[in-house]
């Protein structure tokens, strides 16, 4: 374990400003650090901002991320340093000195409004990086609409110093004369995540990218997808302007190819093409979609669904390396031939042919490594340890996101969060020592003013303008009365429209506000702080949805789509009118983070949660802690799990911050965010414990396969059966073993791929040959999912002869008993021909199902559950360790399958969002608790039995009382008060009731 | 003055003697003294490297040795010929060990100084279109030919150095200086199945076929080639009724060059070349 000498230094130092190092700078300012964020590019955002939508919810990227590139913008603990890099580290763990070299942006930070009036005089025009080059940008430009900081930027190589720009700025942002800038920052540690970059599909020649024009690569049909794309987000192909109605992925283009040094799988390839395909088909509902693999890997939550959807859909999925991309003379078109299941060669052609590139270590990143100390793997990305997720060869320098290795947007969250518990927890000592605190300006008292509305209309780029009226609708509403201001904003949730609209406040001298955009879920909050700005009570506030239940329904009508939006904004403003403000109340927090399940993510987010800091009590059901850790003895990269096990144990129960409970039982919960009390049973034994938060690493079991003999003849096992064979060393008699694939997995019942298996069978393989090199080892499979550098264990299983033979779900293997020995058949898809196969043991790689007992604490817990029954978290993309209620995180196998290492990296993620939470040490109320009427109680109690989180009760006069904390909002006792006693802060029944008269004004 | 030593294989002597004519005549006509290699030997394609790596390396190396003897940089104009002489040359400068045995079994030792060149190689890079469009004295105006490469020109990349692997241009750059024109097509390194014309000739002709029909696609009178291999496959194994032909790009010069004696080189072809030029007679060239 890492330490310090000393007090270490309370702050952190975060390299790469995308969603991995934009989460550990939330994470870790959020538990009381400073952080600077370090970017090399203008603004923060990284690839993510680049993304149309994302799989497997197709949700807006820009839409969800924006939030957290506004959030991370406005925090008091963060401190962005864009145009930026890190030339020199020196010291040691807890006390790093950073050299900073800023280059010189020649746009003044502090002055630029980012009105965009210099870009329009600017006359040098250049590729834009941003859209991958497919359209030009201005030599003074800014990244992109929703950029963080929002400000301009001078290209310095590309600017040839004409100074237009410096005589329009009327702001006088434009300093033609700035220069770099070095300094240096003192941190405690330092988290490296510079992102990726994707490989150059020139190295294969073959596809003619860069000769043929239809040929692009995925970020560049992401860009041709976007909206906010070269042509928004109207899918042409860009050669020519005319629509791609045929279009071919190409898959593994710099992935998975030994000659270009990439052995690896770039592991988000297959379902970043499958979103590509069904996204296509939405743009172009007559389409033809066809995605050329070698294996289809939709290993992650939800993914096989998503895939299943996408064949539903008509994408075609054509098992075959593709050699080829040709241009058909004269036409465009262009041809790729290949080989059918049959074996038969043919040929089609495609408008388009998009190649699926493969992600390779971020430019610099060699360069990085040397100032910071740190070793690189073989492949070129950081180098960190199995059971160590995040530890480079530094101590307390920590690497983040797909510069570990290539990885999804949910996983290189959660890394990004467990190395900012890495971080955090070498740092405990300092927490707080230079964080700042956000402080607002008083709030204005309003109740005896008269309404003096303001209203903000959002285009969201095209995603609200390309089918409302905007304008229109700001215009309509300008005439409401109580209305004194209204606008329309290209970007509402921009970070210079959220500044602008509490200068607006301001200066107009506004009481109410209303914003008519996308969704109050993600983006009512940011809204609310601008009013907290400018001194209003953020409860003086009111949204509209004009972008799903407008632009998005009604996208072929836009003139009622527009009558619409109007409509909904009058009712709002009716509402608006009737506001008044809501003062909040605060709540201790329980300072105890509940860990329950004793496994490996249980024992680590119990260890990581007590190393920073906070005390834990670590409930497991078994007599003894460990999990499914008790049956791992070897993992594909050499690491030994027992070991992980019996360092974990000793830790654990020797934490001072610990308390263990074993033979444990969860009989209830009570209580809400920050004060719950959850009651056990131990034996006889009741105990009642306190606690702010909870994080819920239930685990999940390997099945019991209900086919292939198993449990009829004896020679038939599981894979963790196996492997504990192996661990015993019962198999040198062993001549012939057969592994089969996907038992119980991606089928009706269970449509879900259980993630691990294919690695597990990988593993066990090698082991075998390792103790018995005579052994003949079978697997049968469907898709090899070796996904990220796992790809090489599958390659070294080839080479020491392991053989793998794949069967279609329809043509399932066959095991027949014969006498002592097995036999089994199936079809060669290579051959077309039955195998029979003479074997001594078949090993069944069978189903990992969440365990019996998740769906009843889901229950106690109040937490929901996928279709699948594993937990499901708040949001599949940047939420991954959350559940919707504030407080309650989850980790390990109960959220979905995944290998120990993803466990423990999720584990320590679940641990510093707990902390994130009990380092504020109170909780503010919600807005929108629910008040009574005292004289209008008639005692009747009804609301007491409707109210599902306990808020309610009837005091010793029958009246019926609320406890503000624990009341969520839900509204359910408002609506069910007979008398109209129980009201709701901001859905008042008079406030409702004028909505709808106004509504049926129209 | 260019000195070159010259390499003309078995081909060259036989079914590609066209191909040996026309490239000692359009040398001489751009000044290049052709000095060929005394008492040369089979190359080893492509028999030896089926069957024993160090003899596949050994022979070609024992080619290089006489080169080296005249201090002359080798050209060979048949790409069989010439992929083999540059393997042997690649593992002579790149693999120590191989190096060693190659010096044992063809008794020398190689001093580093001899290059192999294609004789395309030779013209477009040392020559250089221009100079060789400036020789041209009846411009091919009119004629469209699909440049065709086939895989020993460029392939390995890594041993052959020469033009992009998946996309070659020197040969339509340089029948475009003739006056010609090159048209865009996809065939120009697909297989011609020369390696099969003996064995199963069917597989030869499927792929031939696909090849003229890729070429007249793009638009072509004629296939151009740098392969005695590909140009017999190419003519020989063609598919019944096909009537393109295909010429050495030296014949090509040759016509450009107005040469004496090229259209007695015509006469070797299993095609009739005389329809695909037709269209210079139009043209006045």
């Amino acid at each position: 374990m890492e330490q310090t000498e000393g007090r270490p230094v309370g702050a952190v130092l975060v390299v790469g400003g995308g969603v991995s190092g934009i989460q550990a700078a939330l994470d870790l300012a959020d538990a009381g650090f400073r952080v600077y964020l370090v970017e090399r590019q203008p603004a923060i955002g990284g690839r993510m901002a680049q993304l149309d939508k994302t799989f497997p919810t197709n949700d807006c990227s820009m839409c969800t991320l924006a939030p957290r590139l506004v959030e991370c913008g406005r925090h008091p603990n963060i401190t962005i340093l864009t145009c930026a890099e890190v030339k020199e580290v020196t010291g040691v763990a807890g006390d790093f000195t950073v050299k900073v070299r800023q280059y010189a942006r020649l746009v003044d930070p502090d002055k630029c409004r980012g009105c965009g009036e210099c870009e329009s005089v600017c006359p040098v025009e250049v590729r834009d990086e941003f859209n991958q080059g497919l359209n030009m940008r201005k030599a003074i430009f800014r990244p992109y609409p929703q950029a963080v900081p929002n400000i301009y930027a001078i290209d310095i190589n590309r600017c040839v110093e004409c100074v237009e720009c410096a005589e329009t700025c009327t702001a006088g942002a434009i300093d033609p004369f700035m220069g770099d800038r070095e300094f240096r920052l003192r941190v405690g540690a330092l988290i490296l995540s510079p992102g990726y970059e994707l490989f150059d599909p020139t190295g294969r020649p073959e596809f003619g990218y860069g000769v043929l024009p239809n040929v692009v690569t995925s970020l560049e049909f992401e860009r041709l997808l976007s909206a906010s794309g070269p042509y928004q987000g109207h899918l042409v192909r860009p050669s020519d302007g005319s629509v791609p109605r045929r279009i071919a992925f190409v898959q593994c283009v710099g992935s998975r190819d030994v000659a270009r040094g990439a052995v690896y799988c770039s592991s988000v390839c297959c379902m970043h093409a499958t979103k590509q395909a069904l996204l296509a088909m939405e743009h172009i509902p007559d389409a033809d979609v066809a995605i050329f693999y070698i294996d289809l890997r939709a290993f992650g939550k939800d993914f096989e669904r998503y895939y299943a959807k996408a064949r539903e859909s008509g994408v075609r999925y054509i098992r075959c390396m593709v050699s080829q991309v040709a241009t058909v003379p004269g036409s465009g078109e262009l041809a790729i031939r290949y080989r059918t299941p049959e074996g038969a060669f043919r040929e089609e052609r495609f408008d388009m042919v998009v190649l699926s590139v493969g992600l390779r270590p971020p430019q610099g990143l060699a360069e990085l490594a040397r100032v910071a100390g740190i070793e690189l793997n073989e492949f070129g990305f950081c180098k960190t340890w199995e059971f160590y997720p995040n530890l480079t060869s530094r101590p307390g320098v920590y690497a983040a996101g797909v510069a570990v290795e290539p990885k999804d947007i949910p996983e290189t969250v959660v890394d990004a969060s467990s190395a900012a518990a890495n971080a955090s927890r070498l740092l405990q000592a300092a927490r707080g020592s230079l964080a700042a605190t956000k402080s607002y300006p008083p709030e204005r008292e309003v109740a005896h003013e008269a309404p003096r509305i303001g209203v903000f209309v959002c285009h969201c780029g095209v995603n609200i303008g390309g089918v409302v009226d905007v304008p229109e609708v700001a215009r309509y509403a300008a005439d409401l009365p109580g209305v004194v201001h209204s606008q329309d904003l290209l970007f509402a949730c921009a970070q210079d429209s959220i500044s602008a609209i509490s200068e607006t406040i301001r200066e107009h001298n506004l009481n109410r506000v209303v914003v008519a955009s996308c969704t109050p879920r993600t983006h009512a909050p940011l809204f609310q702080a601008s009013l907290r700005e400018a001194g209003l009570n953020p409860y003086l506030y009111e949204h509209v949805n004009i972008r799903e239940q407008c632009s998005w329904v009604h996208r072929d009508d836009p003139a009622r789509a527009t009558a619409k939006a109007k409509d909904l904004v009058r009712m709002a403003v009716t509402k608006a009118r009737l506001l008044s403000p809501v003062i909040t109340t605060f709540l201790d927090i329980e300072p105890l983070v509940l860990v329950v399940g004793g496994g490996a993510a249980g024992m680590t987010a119990a260890l990581s949660v007590a190393d920073q800091g906070f005390p834990v009590c670590l409930v497991e059901k078994e007599p003894v802690l460990g999990g499914n850790l008790r049956h791992l003895f070897y993992t594909l990269e050499g690491s030994d799990p027992q070991a992980l096990l019996y360092d974990l144990t000793v830790r654990v129960e020797h934490h001072p911050l610990i308390r263990v409970l074993t033979g444990a039982e969860i009989v209830d919960v009570t209580g809400y965010t920050g004060n719950y009390v959850t009651r056990l049973r131990q034996g006889d034994l009741e105990r009642e414990i306190k606690h702010g938060a909870v994080i819920l690493a239930t685990g999940a079991v390997e099945s019991r396969p209900r086919e292939y003999l198993y449990g009829e003849h004896p020679r038939v096992v599981t894979q963790t059966e196996f492997e504990r064979m192996l661990a015993s060393g019962r198999v040198g008699g062993l001549k012939n073993v057969v592994m089969i694939q996907c038992v119980g997995s991606r089928q009706e019942d269970r449509p879900y791929c259980s993630r691990v298996c294919c690695g597990h069978a990988v593993k066990n393989a090698l082991k075998l040959k390792e103790l018995n090199p005579g052994a003949n080892v079978f697997i049968l499979y469907r898709d090899v999912r070796t996904y990220g550098f796992k790809e090489r264990y599958y390659l070294q299983a080839r080479e020491k002869g392991v053989l793998f033979i794949r069967y279609e779900p329809e043509a399932k293997p066959a095991v027949e008993a014969k006498g002592e020995r097995l036999r089994v058949r199936v079809v060669e898809p290579v051959l077309n021909t039955p195998l029979d196969i003479d074997v001594d043991l078949v090993v069944l790689s069978a189903a990992i199902e969440p365990r019996p007992e998740t769906a009843r604490l889901a229950q106690l817990f109040k937490v929901p559950l996928t279709p699948d029954g594993f937990f499901a978290e708040a949001h599949m993309k940047l939420r991954p360790v959350d559940f919707a209620t504030e407080g309650m995180y989850l980790a390990g196998l109960g959220h979905a399958p995944k290998t120990l290492g993803e466990a423990l990296a999720q584990a320590q993620a679940a641990a510093v969002r707990a902390v994130g939470l009990l380092a504020k040490g109170r909780l503010e109320s919600l807005g929108i608790t629910v008040q009574v009427n005292e004289g209008r109680c008639s005692g009747c109690g009804i609301c007491v039995e409707v109210c599902p989180y306990g808020a309610r009760y009837l005091d010793e006069n029958r009246v019926a009382r609320v406890i503000a904390a624990v009341c969520r909002g839900c509204g359910a006792c408002a609506a069910t008060c007979p008398t109209g006693a129980t009201q709701q802060l901001g859905f008042e029944d008079r406030q409702i009731m004028r909505m709808i008269e106004s509504a049926l004004l129209a | 003055m260019v000195r070159l030593a010259y390499y003309p294989g078995c081909s060259l002597e036989a079914t590609g003697k066209e191909y040996d004519t026309s490239a000692r005549a359009v040398c001489q006509a751009l000044g290049i003294e052709l000095v060929e290699l005394e008492d040369w030997n089979c190359c080893g394609a492509t028999s030896a490297h089926s069957v024993n790596n160090l003899l596949a390396l050994a022979l070609p190396a024992r080619n290089l040795a006489l080169a080296q003897k005249l201090g002359l940089d080798v050209v060979a104009p048949c790409s069989a010929c010439y992929n083999r002489l540059r393997q042997a040359e690649h593992a002579l400068r790149y693999d120590r060990e191989t190096r060693a045995a190659i010096e044992e079994a063809a008794g020398f030792n190689f001093l580093g100084g001899v290059t192999v060149l294609s004789l395309l190689e030779a013209l477009v890079k040392r020559i250089r279109p221009g100079t060789i469009a400036d020789r041209v004295v009846h411009p091919l105006q009119g004629l469209r030919v699909a440049c065709y490469y086939g895989c020993l020109l460029v392939r390995p990349p890594e041993v052959t150095r020469f033009d992009r692997p998946e996309n070659p241009v020197h040969l339509d750059e340089l029948v475009a200086a003739l006056g010609a024109e090159p048209v865009a097509w996809r065939g120009k390194t697909d297989c011609c199945g020369a390696s099969h014309a003996i064995t199963s000739p069917e597989v030869a002709t499927a792929l031939v076929g696909r090849l003229l029909a890729l070429a007249r696609e793009g638009g072509a009178d004629a296939l151009v080639t740098a392969c005695p291999l590909c140009q017999t496959s190419l003519e020989m194994r063609r598919p019944a009724g096909e009537t393109m032909p295909t010429f050495y790009f030296t014949e090509l010069m040759g016509l450009a060059f107005g040469l004496p004696g090229t259209r007695a080189w015509f006469a070797k072809h299993l095609v009739d070349v005389r329809p695909a030029l037709r269209v210079l007679a139009q043209t006045g060239s």
